[in-house]
């Protein structure tokens, strides 16, 4: 279950969080590292020369005004750019624990098994929650009923929705509410047991309460999971985040901690973004 | 408009400028609204037309049928379905007679030794169809008594509904020439039934033969044609066995049993026959029609469904932008050939092709190859796809196009393949539209006339379906068909008129009923979604 097919050395199996833990030399170390990044759709240029680390089990926020290219940095972690016909790299590369996932020899399948996304949109599959959940190991082709009503149930306890669908688990996804769905989809990208999770935008669709269980369940999910997450909501950020990546036209301006960043930005356009002066 | 003072009122009348006591907006939608009418009143005047000229068949066939009965032919044709099953029964013996001679030829006889050996039972078989001569001189014969009786009773009809017409004219000196006799079909019918005991002695007569004949059955010397000359026996004592039911069958039947509305219409729709023209009686049962355009239908489908639901698959998930450029204007441009090119190419090559195709040697281990016909069902069935897949790949294409690309990005997010993403997530979300699109597909072959007129082989006959195989290779007819090839001919408002607008009904409901279904499986699809 290597990334890279002949290469031993890149990551193997998440499958079990467990080895996982053990497998892991020290705590904090960069679990994803882009380096030199530079990305076009087609001639237009939307990164430029993007340097970063974020580390195992914390939460990194993308800040930024619209189109300065968060969405297309996060898509690129696992490669879901390469669905865009006209989308190339320039220059540079990402590292997903020690792989380059850019090398024509990852398999992006593996890739994205350990690399889960959640949309600003919530977009749960048109079948049942329960269906909804296993989706993922159903296409690893486990069907093993036991092994599927657990996932069911750590998953959705994990997405803080299992109180509230387990009396309907046979009722479509489509007929939650949008923040219920949000988590559904949460729990349906937990159902594989990924590294990383990147969302986008998760809470832009959802009111304040909703929100409110989505970030702490980010929370909760930080012990497990690294995270990135693009927010237009600077308390969100503040909230949720430990550390916080400012871009701007297709540039990372700044990067520390969130704090920090909050606090005392060192750079302008960080300072005048964040103060709501423009953006 | 004119700013007033902010102390005034507000002036919000309209300045819209009118035509006819309408603004623009009120006149576009006048227009629309107009154009939609028109259509709504087109279709309601085409049901109408429909429904109009179809109505009085019922009622025609009804009568029609009833004088089958009373003049006597319907109890002919009893009589002659048992002779017809004796021919039958001769039929079967000279076939064992032919296969005993091409046995005889490639053991190499010579002609005159062959000749030798077969006349040994050659009594036999006259001797058998001689008892038959008598039975079917006396059929004929009952039969020329009932169409003739049939016969004068329409003249005279005919004639009375002239001297009718005159009269409403005010031509009475005219109508006081025309001639009309009184035709009393019981004194017919009379005349047949009384022969009655004469025809069960000749039953007797021949049941008695076929006893003592058989009792003697000749032997060939070879196994297989003995076996069904063992057989033979069996059939011609069954037939034996058999004439106590058409002799009862007669003694049961009333020239003055009324035909109801009930017996026309199941003669329509389970009528086995569709005979027109014929000097006897005129049959119009849709049965061999419908069949014939199912069985080609069924056909088309069976090839259209996995090419052109396979195609927008592969358009819509798998091909490169150039495939697309390339593949979807062209399976659109077959639509564009005109049906009757199409048509023309299957009796001109793909016909001949068939039959040429099923000589090869891979077919050689199945029992319907080669075969005869060039066309067949299955010629109208593969030509019928091809103006199918049109129809059902741009519209399943349509469906599969209108599932959300989150969907997909979604799947494809949690680590599925291209192929598991289209076969779990795309194919059945999009499903509903694509059996919409197939049940589209098949109104479009159930409708097509110029294929199946050209291609199908008019037989009108209802297959065999216990032929396995071979069924689909048989000629057929089909409800567009014969609608095209015999309306031209027939006699405005006659019988067989009516019977080819009742086809067209059918055709017409078949129609609303598959749009219905596509409509309602939408639907459903639209709640799921929601
Ligand atoms: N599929 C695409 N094809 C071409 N250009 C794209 C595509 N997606 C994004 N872009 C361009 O790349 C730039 C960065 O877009 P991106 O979606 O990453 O911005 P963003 O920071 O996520 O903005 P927002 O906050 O509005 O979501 C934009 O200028 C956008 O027009
Ligand atoms: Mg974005």
């Amino acid at each position: 279950m290597a990334l890279v097919k002949d290469n031993p050395k890149v990551i193997t199996s998440s499958k079990t969080s467990s080895s996982m833990a053990t497998e892991k030399p020290e705590p904090k170390r960069p679990l994803i590292r882009v380096a030199d990044f530079d990305f076009y759709y087609g001639e237009k240029q939307a990164l430029f020369d993007i340097n970063m680390d974020m580390k195992e089990n914390e939460v990194t926020a993308f800040i930024g005004p619209s189109g300065c290219g968060k969405s297309t940095l996060l898509r690129c972690i696992n490669r879901m750019n390469d669905l865009v016909e006209v989308a190339r790299i320039g220059r540079g590369k990402i590292e997903v624990n020690g792989a380059d996932i850019y090398d024509p020899r990852v398999d992006t399948i593996e890739l994205r098994k350990r690399v889960g996304m959640v949309f600003q949109k919530s977009n749960p599959f048109p079948k049942s929650i329960y269906e909804n959940v296993i989706y993922g190991l159903r296409i690893q082709g486990i069907n093993k009923k036991s092994v599927l009503d657990e996932a069911v149930e750590r998953c959705l306890k994990g997405a803080a929705l299992w109180d509230e669908v387990r009396d309907r688990l046979d009722t479509s996804g489509l007929s939650l509410s949008g923040g219920q769905q949000q988590r559904l989809c949460i729990a349906r990208a937990l159902a594989v047991e990924p590294d990383i999770l990147l969302m986008d935008e998760p809470c832009s669709a959802l009111d304040p309460v909703a929100t409110a269980k989505v970030e702490e369940l980010i929370h909760s999910l930080k012990k497990e999971y690294t995270i990135v997450i693009v927010t237009h909501n600077m308390q969100q950020a503040a909230r949720v985040s430990d550390k916080t990546a400012f871009f701007y036209l297709g540039k990372l301006i700044e990067m520390a901690k969130t704090d920090e960043i909050f606090m005392s930005p060192k750079n302008e356009q960080t300072e005048a973004y964040i103060s709501g002066r423009f953006g | 408009m004119a700013k007033e003072s902010k102390s005034g009122r507000y002036d919000l009348h309209s300045r819209r400028r009118r035509v006819l006591g309408l603004d623009k907006g009120q006149a576009l939608k006048g227009l629309f609204g107009g154009n939609a009418l028109v259509s709504v009143i087109v279709l309601a005047l085409i049901t109408f037309f429909l429904f109009k000229e179809g109505a009085g068949f019922f009622g025609q066939y009804r009568h029609d049928i009833e004088l089958y009965r009373k003049s006597g032919l319907e109890y002919v044709e009893i009589m002659k379905k048992e002779t017809d099953s004796f021919s039958e029964l001769n039929r079967y013996l000279n076939s064992i007679r032919g296969e005993h001679a091409s046995v005889l030829k490639e053991r190499g006889l010579s002609f005159a030794e062959a000749k030798a050996e077969l006349s040994s039972y050659e009594d036999f078989i006259y001797n058998f169809e001689d008892l038959g001569y008598p039975l079917r001189e006396y059929v004929l014969e009952m039969n020329e008594v009932a169409i003739g009786a049939r016969n004068m009773f329409v003249e005279a009809s005919n004639y009375r509904e002239h001297r009718e017409n005159l009269l409403a004219l005010g031509r009475d000196e005219e109508a006081a020439e025309v001639e009309v006799l009184d035709v009393d079909l019981s004194v017919f019918v009379e005349m047949i039934k009384e022969g009655e005991p004469d025809f069960l002695a000749l039953n007797d007569k021949v049941a008695v033969g076929i006893i003592r004949l058989t009792d003697d059955l000749p032997t060939i010397g070879i196994e297989k044609l003995d076996d069904k000359m063992q057989r033979f026996k069996e059939l011609a004592l069954m037939f034996v066995s058999e004439m106590d039911g058409y002799e009862t069958r007669l003694a049961e039947w009333d020239p003055q049993e009324p035909v109801g509305m009930g017996s026309a219409f199941a003669s329509f729709v389970f009528g086995k026959d569709w005979v027109t023209n014929s000097s006897i009686q005129d049959w119009y049962g849709i049965l061999p029609l419908f069949t014939g355009s199912l069985l080609v239908a069924s056909i088309a489908m069976v090839i259209a469904i996995p090419l052109g639901v396979g195609a927008a698959i592969y358009i819509n998930q798998v091909a490169t932008p150039a495939e697309q450029n390339f593949i979807k204007p062209y399976i659109e441009f077959i639509s564009a050939i005109p049906s009757v090119v199409i048509g023309f190419f299957g009796i001109a090559v793909f016909g001949e092709f068939v039959r040429q195709a099923s000589g090869w040697a891979i077919f050689s281990g199945l029992d319907a190859f080669p075969i005869s016909e060039r066309l067949t069902a299955f010629t109208a069935g593969c030509l019928l796809a091809l103006m199918a897949i049109p129809t059902i790949f741009t519209l399943a294409e349509d469906a599969i196009n209108n599932v959300p690309k989150s969907f997909k990005e979604a799947s494809l997010a949690m680590g599925a393949t291209r192929l598991q993403t289209t076969m779990r997530i795309i194919v059945p979300t999009s499903l509903s539209g694509i059996i919409s699109a197939i049940l589209l597909g098949f109104g479009r072959v159930i409708g097509e006339t110029m294929v199946v007129l050209l291609c199908a082989g008019n037989r009108i006959e209802i297959p065999d379906f216990t032929d396995g195989l071979a069924t689909f290779f048989e000629p057929v007819h089909t409800m567009t068909g014969i609608i095209a090839q015999e309306l031209g001919e027939v006699v405005n408002g006659s019988i067989h008129y009516r019977a080819l607008f009742m086809v067209g009904m059918v055709l017409f409901l078949l129609s609303l009923l598959i749009n219905y279904l596509a409509q309602k499986i939408v639907l459903k699809y639209q709640v799921s979604r929601g």
